[in-house]
């Protein structure tokens, strides 16, 4: 620190003694409105002079002579140069700068013009992010970024899954790094939408390269907002929303259920049901409500000569569609900049706490409210629930029987509510962000810059079993006597114990440290730019505890370990985690001449701790960028229809080294693990270990990309957009592989195994305008087309299966060269079979009976089995696009947005799955096979449960993702600067072909982690959350 | 002047980020599991042997086995409802099963899991034992249990891949690089290897008697000379089988249990006629061959199981033959009968017939039971005696053991059949003695029987059904491995 100090000291000093024929002049600058621009800086070109507007706007200038020149520049507003005159005051009148190429981007420690950039990055503003209410700034951004896919959940809460230039990876690690203030994080659902001043993507390896080894996914750099100088300006925005199921699927009603039912059990010689019944319930509505959104902001920001400072509190709160299920979340978050010795160090704190409280409800239950049979009450007259019960003599849905009666069940699912009504689960966590910078500026050329970033989470979560409670809604003839009866027979199982608590804790922590310098010079036309640096980076610091005990009271006050019973063990975990350290040195050039030509040049050496056991635990990952604006070339300058035109090419390499630690180790269990064993007259458990594979020696993922582009403005700057191409290839894709049946160790371990190829194109194109006065209008449209391609996957390292129905065992995926990742593999439907003389006579299934889907025999061996599985496209849309119009007329404002994907599959797993007597869609039911002859497509009541092609639809979809309509009141207080009130619709409209709830199916599960991913259950609908509208009415005040 | 200090400024601003910037940063040690160069500070020996006996009580052993060794044959059916499948438990019991079937991938799988944890218990056992003794009868163990899971293999698949074994180097463990897991070895490599492993397992391991009480279940000299003779029978060398058989009749280790239902009581676990056999416990931490008693278990009202495996027609109709009442009553639970521990078994549980040597009286429908599982016993011994010594002419020897097991059951003695008749005969008394000790399926490949049996059951038995085929997946990943002919 000291060292640091007298440097300041050292440089600051530096800057006097010049003193000649001189004279000091003083001016003030102003914007277009007479506001005084704070913070302006201005310098004296080619002498070492220079100075910052104060909180007035006023300046002054020592020692400068006539004939100087000294240029004002403040971001946002056009450069201006300003001759020294004998005149010693000046007023410099600054003008916005429309054009958007000239907007500023946010680059890997620094930024940069827009109109320099030789990489591919696509920017986000803040009007943009607030227009669709979320709770993660990303899931608003879909459609709006070209490139970049986002596929959002609707559960409260949930984070998108974002995709940028097409997946690279099969396993974990598949998430951009989010880059938030200059702390490298994983996620951004503790930042407040409201409070995100810019997105950056950096798309392609040249822009992304900085970040090296955790770049191959892109990297989402997040700048929060800050405050600027001048009066203190307070906002505050608030919206409430009513959020219904977008696309309900109308389920089959008690009458169909049971000709259904019946239909399925004569097939297989089963009981009957009889079509008098009592109970007719429709699952999804017992389940579901109409859910809410509302969020609320205020802030509050402002600047004077030394300190900028932003302040904002935003509150958050949804109800999901599930009753009950609440998301909610507090957001502070403060930034100030300091600024110190004129400007010459400047110190920037950015501080975000945010608090969630969830309440969560299993997704589970969307599955069974789809599958339990509509027969089934909720509660029966008694009080108590109601059971997937009938009567095998009468046929009626009930668990009462006569003697010489029995009872079957019709499904094998319980009661959706009971399920929604015994899950009580509470999360909250605490969530600190934040970084401290220094900049200093050693010499007008030399910025030296120190960052601090870090991160620390605090989660806890208390879940409550009522095992009693569940023992007696699982059969409601079951007595309370019973399961004490139980209680005492087995004084040691926890199973019988009436209840059991869980407390869940984890903390987590992660910090980097950031050192680099940036040297700036320009020299007639050439301009040089080099940033140089290290980063020191720890994450994944933390433990993580549990606690469980069993029967405590019934009432919640006393839901605590201490008021647990003794008669039971408490259990208690901890464990540390295994923290991943990076070491990494980076280093950028960019060059232009004239800002004609471009050169960037990026190198970064990362070490990384995950890779410790290897030789070469050191990557470098290089890249390349050029740019040729051609707007500037002679024949194209002063052209009236090319405004600008520019030329990008980039070549580069990242890695992805989010791979999990690979050390072979040995496994214990201390419970009724498959490695212990059972010796002695007295049958004492004794315990063992093994291996469960040997650890192959991982390294980072590489990918390699090759991309150019265009930019473009033409016609008065109204038309503008961009046109990318890129192949990337990732050149050692590491895969779960799956040993060979008859290798030595059973477990799935990591290696690389394979090339993902991803090839793409995206184009965005603009166009906006102003028609007189008041009205002015803004259509832009996206485009992102995306090929992935499994290649040269190592032997015996292909046929990892994945998908699983969750039902015997069925998958629906399959990794294959030659095959996109995720791709489904299944039989191929050729019709259904109408007769057992038909089946007889042709290669069937076994088993197969009249009604059951028909299989093309793709070998033509007589038999239908796996081997006659067939590879049926992607999960993964091959492309996706965006529109968005908006239109301004006086005072009113509208926009509309709609989002589309398309060359995708889903798999309708609630429709495929059955084991019999579950409940099926009043589709499914009036389509049905009903005999030989009815139909050819459609499988009757009794069917296999095999994946097919007849479950596999086509997921393309188009959706209006938004309409607003707006309304800035005139100026009516001076009080008031600005007043606007909207209404808004998201989601309203979906237009797809797909029978289920939503085609947009991340795979994300709060319950299971391992959901998604492209051999989990993206694309595959067995609990997905349904897609909600939201229809909402808000107001933004500016004070 | 200026430029001096200003590059003193920037050395020093680089000098303060470089420092700390070590490499050692990058060395994190692993918090959250073992490491595996730490095992020695954990791990004994010992453990890695336990873990094969652990593969054991897996559920493979609880649901694909029964698939594979008794729904497939003449003495069971499938069971449960027309819809439970089992996955393909119905293509088993009906033959008309194809490479793709889970439960013989399943069972593959899980042999070929269980020789693996056995190659690596030998090995470790070689580099970390400090007690001779102990090493032996440890690498003992493993080369028993390894044999016996070949066993399984050669008489499923007939010729199979040899497992590469493990060394240590540099205190890492080294799968032998040379083995193409792509290349069958033939049945008479397997079959050597088989009897190295057995030999010296007899050589190293204990007698039941020798060991101490809590090691009580473990691998043991008559364990290893029982299955060593069994696979001489397989071999059809009947000198050695019956070598080896008598060799454990008269170790004076082993009797047989007066009743036969006994066999299969609680308190019969270990006992004198057992030779080897799977333990487990019922009570918590309850551990057992994992849901055995589950899946064969009686299905519906009053019932505790799935109701797989239903003792079959014609096995009712083989006991009823011989007039063998004790047998039948031992091994099969009918609907509407009182068990020997009093439950009640309602005649309207949903199938006719279920497996009583699978039932547990203390956990019927427990996850994890307490049903030791008879691996083999002393009865089988004299059975292969009998064979082996009907084979080589020795009449009266073959008689004699013969009619030590029908004498237990209250049948009369066989005398002067004739080679071919008392042959026959033999067959028989294994199937009604061994019913439902998943022996029957192999039994009758072996003896040849498989196609008259499967024909007298209405199913078609071909010339492939003689060995199962190989595992599809196992093919798609090793496409150079040859399937079995027909498959």
């Amino acid at each position: 620190m000291k060292l640091k100090l007298s440097l300041i000291l050292l440089v600051f000093f530096s800057g006097f003694g010049f003193a000649q024929e001189t004279k000091t002049v003083t001016g003030t600058v102003i914007d277009q409105n007479d506001v005084p621009l704070s913070g302006a800086q201005v310098k004296v070109i080619d002498k070492e002079i220079f100075s910052v507007a104060d909180f007035d706007g006023n300046f002054s200038l020592e020692n400068v002579e006539v004939g100087d020149v000294f240029q004002v520049t403040f971001l946002g507003f056009k450069a201006q140069n300003v001759e020294v005159t004998q005149q010693d005051s000046y007023q410099i009148n600054m003008v916005e700068d429309a054009g958007q190429l000239d907007e500023v981007v946010v680059v890997g420690y620094g930024t940069q013009s827009k109109q320099d950039v030789t990489g591919s990055i696509s920017s986000v503003k803040s009007e943009e992010i607030i227009k669709q209410p979320s709770s993660t700034a990303t899931q608003a951004l879909q459609g709006k970024v070209s490139g970049v896919n986002i596929v959002n959940s609707a559960a409260p809460g949930a984070t998108p899954t974002v995709t940028i230039r097409g997946l690279g990876t099969a396993l974990g690690g598949r998430n951009p790094l989010y880059v938030v203030d200059g702390v490298p994080v994983s996620d951004i659902q503790n930042i407040s939408p409201g409070n995100i001043e810019s997105i950056d993507f950096l798309k392609d390896a040249s822009s992304a390269a900085i970040y090296g080894v955790r770049a191959a996914n892109g990297v989402i750099i997040v700048t929060t907002k800050k405050g600027k100088s001048g009066k203190a300006k307070f906002g505050i925005r608030s919206y409430y929303g009513a959020k219904p199921t977008l696309n309900p699927v109308k389920m089959a009603n008690a009458e169909q259920y049971v000709t259904y039912f019946n239909e399925e059990n004569d097939a297989i010689g089963g009981d009957r049901l009889s079509q008098d019944q009592r109970y007719d319930t429709d699952w999804y509505d017992e389940v579901t409500h109409i859910g809410s959104v509302n969020n609320t902001s205020f802030d509050v920001s402002g600047g004077s000569e030394n300190i900028d400072y932003f302040f904002s509190y935003d509150y958050y709160e949804e109800e999901g569609l599930l009753i009950g299920q609440k998301f909610r979340r507090s957001t502070i978050t403060n930034n100030n900049t300091y600024k110190l010795f004129d400007n010459r160090l400047k110190i920037t704190q950015n501080l975000n706490l945010a608090f969630r409280d969830e309440t969560p409800k299993p997704f589970g239950i969307f599955n069974t409210a789809f599958r339990q049979s509509p027969l089934v009450p909720v509660f029966y007259e008694n009080g108590r629930y109601g059971g997937a019960y009938y009567n095998r003599t009468t046929g009626e849905a009930t668990y009462i029987a006569g003697s010489d009666e029995s009872i079957g069940n019709l499904t094998s699912h319980g009661n959706p509510v009971a399920a929604l009504n015994f899950s009580n689960e509470k999360n909250k966590s605490f969530n600190i962000q934040g970084s401290v910078t220094a900049e200093l500026e050693i010499t007008e050329d030399f910025i030296f810059t120190s960052r601090f970033g870090a991160r620390k989470i605090f989660v806890r979560s208390r879940s409550f079993n009522p095992n009693k409670a569940r023992y007696l809604a699982n059969d409601p003839t079951r007595t309370e006597e019973q399961f004490e009866g139980l209680k005492k027979d087995n004084p040691e199982n926890t199973q019988y114990a009436n209840n059991s608590l869980r407390f869940n804790s984890r903390e987590s922590f992660k910090y980097n440290w950031d050192n680099f310098i940036n040297y700036k010079k320009s020299f007639e036309d050439h301009s040089l730019d080099v940033t140089l640096g290290g980063s020191k980076e720890q994450i994944g610091i933390g433990m993580t505890d549990s606690y469980t005990a069993y029967d405590v009271p019934e009432a919640s006050q006393y839901w605590s370990i201490k008021h647990a019973t003794d008669q039971y063990d408490k259990q208690v975990n901890q464990f540390s985690y295994t923290p991943t350290n990076f070491l990494s040195y980076f280093g950028r050039l960019q060059y232009n001449y004239a800002r004609k030509y471009y050169l960037t040049g990026t190198i970064r050496r990362d070490g990384s701790s995950t890779f410790q056991n290897n030789s070469d635990y050191w990557g470098t990952f290089p890249a390349v960028g050029v740019g040729w604006t051609l707007s500037r070339e002679n024949f194209l300058e002063g052209n009236e229809v090319v405004n600008f035109l520019k030329l990008r090419g980039s070549w580069g390499k990242l890695g992805n080294a989010n791979v999990p630690l690979n050390t072979t180790q040995i496994l214990t269990d201390p419970d009724s693990g498959s490695q212990n064993y059972v010796l002695g007259p007295d049958q004492d458990l004794v315990f063992g270990a093994y291996i469960g594979s040997l650890a192959r020696n991982l390294s980072w993922e590489v990918v390699e990309e090759l991309s150019v582009g265009l930019d473009y403005e033409l016609i008065d700057n109204r038309l503008s957009g961009s046109l990318d191409y890129y192949r990337r290839n990732t050149e050692n894709t590491i895969l779960e592989v799956q040993p060979l049946l008859n290798s030595t160790f059973a477990n799935r371990f990591f290696d690389h195994g394979a090339e993902v190829i991803n090839e793409g194109v995206e184009f965005a194109v603009n166009w906006s305008d102003q028609i007189g006065d008041k009205f002015s209008y803004n259509v832009g449209a996206n485009f992102s087309y995306n090929h992935n391609e499994v290649s040269n996957v190592q032997r015996n390292y292909d046929g990892q299966l994945g998908g699983s129905t969750g039902l015997g065992g069925v998958s629906t995926k399959r990794l294959e060269e030659g095959q996109p990742l995720g791709s489904w593999w299944m039989y191929d439907v050729e019709g259904v079979w109408q007769s057992q003389e038909q089946i007889d006579n042709n290669a069937s299934l076994g088993g197969a009976r009249p009604g059951h889907l028909r299989y093309i025999d793709q070998n033509d061996d007589g038999a239908i089995d796996e081997r006659d599985k067939v590879f049926l496209g992607t999960y993964i849309p091959s492309y996706n696009y965006g529109i968005n119009i908006s239109l301004s007329y006086d005072n009113f404002d509208f926009s509309v947005d709609g989002y589309g994907v398309g060359g995708n599959k889903v798999f309708n797993g609630l429709k495929n799955a059955r084991i019999g007597g579950e409940n099926i869609t009043a589709d499914t039911f009036n389509n049905r096979w009903t005999g030989e002859g009815s139909t050819n497509s459609n499988p009757g009541a009794d069917r296999d449960i095999q994946a097919s092609s007849y479950y596999l639809e086509n997921g393309d979809f188009f959706r209006i993702n938004n309409i607003t309509l707006g309304y800035t009141l005139p100026s009516f207080s001076n009080f008031i600067d600005n007043v606007r009130v909207y209404v808004s619709a998201q989601n309203p409209i979906l237009i797809t072909e797909y029978s289920g709830f939503t085609p947009e199916i991340s795979g994300y599960n709060p319950d299971n982690s391992n959901a998604q991913g492209p051999y989990g259950r993206s694309g595959l609908e067995l609990d997905a959350y349904p897609l909600s509208s939201t229809f909402l009415v808000g107001v933004n005040i500016k004070l | 002047m200026k430029d001096k200090y200003i590059k003193t400024a920037v050395f020093g601003i680089f000098a303060l980020f470089l420092i700390g910037c070590s490499e050692d940063f990058l060395d994190v040690e692993s918090k959250e599991n073992i490491a595996a160069e730490d095992r020695d500070e954990n791990f004994v020996p010992e453990d890695f042997v336990n873990g094969i006996y652990g593969m054991f009580t897996e559920w493979p052993y609880a649901f694909s086995y029964l698939g594979i060794t008794e729904i497939i044959s003449d003495n069971g059916d499938k069971g449960a409802n027309p819809g439970g499948t089992g996955a393909d438990k119905h293509f088993l019991d009906d033959l008309n099963f194809t490479s793709t079937v889970p439960s013989v991938e399943a069972m593959y799988t899980h042999w070929y899991k269980t020789i693996g944890r056995a190659n690596y218990a030998i090995a470790y056992s070689e580099l970390e034992s400090t007690d001779a003794e102990m090493q032996k009868r440890i690498i003992g163990e493993a080369r028993f249990l390894r044999a016996y899971t070949y066993f399984f293999l050669v008489r499923s698949f007939g010729a199979v891949h040899i497992q590469g074994e493990i060394t240590f180097e540099n205190g890492e463990p080294v799968i032998d690089p040379e083995a193409d897991l792509s290349v069958r070895n033939s049945k008479e490599e397997v079959y050597n290897y088989i009897k190295q492993d057995l030999l010296y397992a007899m050589d190293a391991l204990p007698a039941k008697s020798e060991y101490s009480t809590a090691n009580l279940g473990r691998a043991t000299n008559g364990a290893a000379t029982a299955l060593l003779s069994k696979v001489h029978l397989y071999q059809e060398n009947w000198a050695d089988a019956l070598k080896y058989a008598d060799d454990v009749i008269s170790s004076g280790e082993y009797s047989l249990e007066p009743n036969y239902e006994d066999i299969w009581r609680e308190y019969s676990e270990n006992g004198s006629e057992s030779i080897f056999e799977i333990q487990a416990r019922g009570e918590p931490i309850a551990h057992g061959v994992q849901q055995y008693s589950t899946t064969q278990g009686a299905r519906g009202t009053s019932g505790w199981g799935w109701g797989f495996n239903n003792p079959s027609q014609s096995l009712v109709d083989a006991f009823d033959a011989q007039g063998d009442e004790i047998r039948k009553n031992a091994t099969i639970i009918f609907a509407g009968e009182i068990l020997w521990d009093g439950r009640e078994v309602s005649s309207s549980v949903e199938n006719p017939r279920y497996n009583e040597k699978a039932y547990s009286s203390a956990n019927a429908g427990a996850g994890d039971g307490d049903k030791n599982i008879r691996v083999i016993r002393l009865a089988e011994v004299y059975l292969i005696k009998a064979e082996a010594a009907n084979e080589l002419g020795q009449t009266d020897v073959a008689e004699t053991a013969l009619n030590k097991v029908r004498n237990r059951v209250d049948l009369n003695n066989v005398t002067g059949l004739g080679q071919a008749e008392l042959r026959k005969q033999i067959w028989e008394e294994r199937r009604l003695e061994l019913a439902f000790e998943h022996d029957r399926w192999f039994d009758l490949i072996r003896t040849g029987q498989a196609e008259a049996a499967m024909a007298a059951d209405g199913k078609d038995f071909k010339e492939k059904h003689n060995l199962f085929p190989i595992p599809e997946d196992q093919l798609i990943q090793t496409p150079d491995m040859p399937q079995n002919p027909g498959w």
